[in-house]
């Protein structure tokens, strides 16, 4: 995923997952609420959406909340993650404040 | 009533998929698979959908991973062989590989380069990769695979040049024709590329 941390840009689909685990989540659960929240607009494979995982594991934006069933592995948001969501939130804020300004919407 | 089919893709995973979702049309579910064999149940015609997906890249840690998330996800999951290759204690170098995943053998990886997936189908379409980057990422994989043959024969063509020319040639000729396959991935790949930047 090319995010970029430095300009608080985060793709729509780091953006959902992160939003997705502000309370535990395993995978299919995740896939649901983007699909719900969106209406069905962006729907994540899983494939993707296990790269995604991955990615945001390392970061350190999200973590493993409960592994003690193996097949039902739950994540969640980290103090970081909750961080950059956060961020990225005042910046899409911006954003349409000042499209707001300019088109009058 | 079951039903045994004898069939064997290599690493054409889409020809696969698309093999498998004709059955599940013609309402057969696959239940069980060898190296070359399939053994289909009757179902209702449509209800299942398969998915096919290359993880030869990954370490053993990680294909076991990869595999319990789609099962979490609610798939079914069964390892699929893309060699045939009957050995004992098989060693393979696979240099395209990531970190752990690079030396196969058949304790670890080697005949479980592929996964197929199977979801009820739900009506909708059944992809695992959604995204443009992830699908770039896929599609890499397998150019990268077919980049690895082409180096190996294109070096051993180089290398047999001036004792062996018949044998230059033939390494020559596998090299050129293992080259077709990264050249159609690259293109997938930039069409993806493109169609992305046009939509901005």
């Amino acid at each position: 995923m090319r995010d970029n941390v430095r300009g608080g840009a985060l793709t729509e689909v780091t953006f959902f997952v992160l939003l997705s685990l502000y309370e535990p989540r395993h995978g299919y659960a995740i896939m649901q609420f983007i699909e719900e929240k969106t209406n069905g607009r962006l729907v994540l494979g899983a494939g993707s959406l296990y790269g995604a995982i991955e990615s945001l594991c390392k970061k350190g934006w999200i973590a493993l909340y409960d592994d003690s069933d193996v097949r039902r592995r739950e994540y969640i948001v980290t103090a970081l993650g909750r961080q950059i969501a956060e961020q990225e939130l005042r910046r899409l804020r911006e954003l349409t404040q000042i499209a707001g300004e300019i088109t009058g919407g | 009533m079951t039903k045994n089919v004898t069939r064997f893709f290599g690493g054409f995973t889409e020809w696969q998929a698309r093999w498998l979702n004709r059955m599940a049309d013609d309402g057969w579910r696959m239940i069980r698979t060898g190296k070359l064999t399939y053994v289909f149940e009757r179902c209702a015609p449509g209800q299942y959908r398969y998915a096919v997906e290359f993880i030869a890249d990954k370490s053993q840690r990680n294909a076991e991973k990869y595999k319990a998330f789609l099962e979490d996800c609610g798939y079914k999951v069964w390892y699929k062989n893309a060699n045939l290759n009957y050995s004992i204690g098989k060693v393979h170098w696979r240099p395209w590989a990531e970190a752990g995943g690079q030396i196969s053998t058949n304790r670890t990886t080697f005949n479980k380069e592929l996964l197929i997936v199977e979801k009820e189908n739900d009506g909708k379409p059944f992809e695992l990769h959604t995204t443009p980057p992830d699908k770039i990422a896929f599609l890499k994989k397998w150019r990268n695979v077919w980049l690895s043959y082409t180096a190996f024969f294109a070096f051993m063509g180089a290398a047999f040049l001036f004792q062996t020319p018949i044998a230059s040639a033939v390494f020559g000729i596998i090299a050129l024709l293992s080259l077709i396959p990264v050249i159609l991935y690259q293109v997938r790949i930039e069409k993806i590329r493109t169609s992305e930047h046009l939509q901005e």
